[in-house]
């Protein structure tokens, strides 16, 4: 008792002090009250922050020097014709005298390296298990996930419905077809109007080196892109840049494709055009973001709530628009993203920007050297060819820059928390944040005990 | 696992919530008694949450880290406040 209270107690009546008393506990009860209840309505706002703030323009700003990526400088595309090699000597003698279709034919055939760093046998064949499932749903093409107009994503309008299904309004039309994506697999779904500038003009079919054109070749004329997210396992992309990551990886696109295939399948059957797209016909970062499903982030990849950068991306283009179509949304990831750095650090070909956000490559200005580059998008702007140069000289994909993303966590509610401490705190808080997650332990690459542990993550079933 | 770490979890603050309210019985509290052992409760209570998570998800170090930085300024709060309040109780007696 504080000698304040203790004259209070001296000077008062016993009729006065009850009635102080009461009075103290209700205002005591009301304070309580209402602390509750900010904490509440403080909860709610997070909540609803963390779903996104819905934008009415795309979050990147774009200027005139923007043009449409012609898909013969998409870099997988471009790795996989001899043609275009041959008919750019140029660029292969500003990149280190590197021919990318020479180096690209003995990617992933290599002979086994150090096991306990993840390059052994037993991770190959996880790799290779992996990518056999979206390798053979696109038909065993030899462009891999850039396949055009390939198997489950054939341009052909099979199983097309002759009566067209008619929905009750545009909202009903989105929810089923969302509903249907969850069935599939996806754990993301939006759908946004097509945007030609997304699209790779004209199109380049890698396996015959035929030039395409939208408006020529392409069965419809798409109005809707329905885009789609598949999760990709935390316990296999944690051994990044180990070869057991492409178990993940390609698990990740075979899931990814399977679900597109059946959603443009499902659209057929209700008498619409749709064909399903994984790496081809358009960029998926910019329609996702479009699609409201997340943000574009310094690693190049789009950053999706509670998966982080650990998503695959798929498309459907359709002719059907009769949908609600879904916002860009800012999930603060552009402003963690400023502060953060971690993948660019992380990265073993340092192809991730130190720098912030430009209108174009501040890595060289030569025509020569950054032909695969955009500009005109006010972005992050990476060097796409070191990466592909590590992944050839790794044997193996790598994402080390999805696995070391404070982003990137498994589903437990101590990380859905952080995440929502980072959408409401101011800038220097992410840096200690990304210092706190170095500190706890999270997000380390190049470490043979993620390996073991991910050897040992299927005790458990 | 983690369902069970709630339930227990769970139990365990209504025990706090009970030795709050039969300590504020038998000794008057201040602002600072309350604050100092719901600040404590709090995060010891987050601390062990935490802590199981990171151990569940395999990150054992995320759990050690947890308990340093939450749970022992938890433990440090709550000793502290207890022993103010039981040092006035000696005084005033
Ligand atoms: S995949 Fe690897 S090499 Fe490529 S950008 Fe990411 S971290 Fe760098
Ligand atoms: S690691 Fe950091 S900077 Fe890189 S994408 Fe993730 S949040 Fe952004």
């Amino acid at each position: 008792m504080n000698e304040h209270d203790m004259k209070d107690e001296q000077n008062d009546t016993p009729e006065k002090s009850t009635t102080n008393e009461s009075r103290r506990n209700f205002l005591k009860l009301g304070a309580a009250g209402a602390g509750l209840a900010a904490a509440a309505a403080g909860g709610v706002t997070v909540l609803k922050r963390m779903e996104g703030l819905p934008l009415d323009h795309f979050p990147l700003p774009i200027n005139d020097e923007y043009v449409r990526i012609d898909q013969r400088n998409q870099i997988n595309t471009y790795s996989f014709s001899k043609k275009l090699n041959d008919d750019h000597p140029e660029r292969t003698k500003k990149f280190h005298d590197w021919n990318f279709y020479e180096k690209k034919k003995g990617f992933f055939i290599g002979p086994y390296r150090d096991k306990a760093a993840g390059q052994g046998q037993l991770d190959r064949a996880l790799g290779a298990a992996g990518f056999f499932s979206p390798v053979s749903q696109l038909g065993y093409k030899s462009t891999g996930m850039d396949s055009l107009n390939a198997g489950v994503a054939s341009w052909e309008q099979t199983m097309l419905a002759k009566e067209k299904y008619k929905f009750a309004s545009p909202e009903e039309a989105t929810l089923c077809i969302k509903s249907a994506a969850r069935l599939f697999g996806a754990v993301r779904c939006g759908i946004t109007p097509r945007d030609e500038r997304w699209d790779y003009n004209p199109l380049y079919d890698a396996a015959t080196d035929e030039v395409l054109t939208w408006e020529k070749d392409f069965p419809f004329k798409p109005r809707s892109v329905i885009v789609v997210m598949v999760d990709m396992d935390y316990d296999a992309i944690a051994t990044a840049p180990a070869w057991t990551t492409d178990g993940a990886t390609g698990d990740g696109y075979g899931k990814a494709i399977k679900l597109a295939g059946q959603l443009a399948v499902f659209i057929r059957q209700l008498g619409y055009q749709a064909v399903a797209s994984m790496n081809d016909l358009g960029m998926n970062v910019p329609y996702a973001v479009a699609a409201g499903l997340g943000e574009a982030a310094r690693n190049g990849a789009v950053i999706t709530p509670h998966y982080g950068p650990r998503v695959r991306v798929a498309k459907i283009y359709t002719d059907f628009d009769f949908v609600e179509y879904a916002k860009p949304r800012d999930f603060g990831v552009a402003s963690f993203c400023k502060n953060c750095k971690r993948c660019a650090d992380s990265c073993p070909s340092k192809a991730i920007t130190l720098g912030d956000p430009s209108w174009g490559p501040e890595y060289s200005t030569d025509p020569d050297y950054i032909w695969q580059a955009s500009k005109g998008v006010f972005k992050f702007h990476n060097d796409a060819k070191l990466c592909f140069k590590f992944w050839i000289e790794n044997d193996g994909s790598c994402a080390a820059c999805i696995a070391s993303c404070p982003y990137n966590k498994p589903d437990f509610w101590h990380h859905r928390l952080v995440d929502a401490q980072n959408v409401i705190a101011p800038g220097p808080v992410h840096s200690f944040m990304r210092e706190m997650d170095i500190l706890f332990g999270y997000g380390k690459v190049s470490d043979p005990e993620r390996v073991t542990k991910f050897w040992k993550s299927g005790a458990k079933i | 696992m983690m369902d069970l770490t709630w339930y227990l979890l769970g139990a365990l603050s209504c025990a706090i919530v009970y030795g709050l309210y039969e300590l504020s019985q038998k000794q008057r509290l201040n602002w600072l008694d309350w604050t100092g052992l719901i600040l404590g409760a709090v995060l010891i209570l987050f601390a062990i949450a935490w802590s199981v998570g990171a151990v569940l998800e395999g990150v054992p170090r995320a759990g050690s880290m947890g308990m340093l930085l939450f749970g022992l300024p938890g433990i440090v709060l709550t000793t502290l406040s207890l022993r103010f309040i039981l040092a006035r109780k000696e005084k005033v007696s």
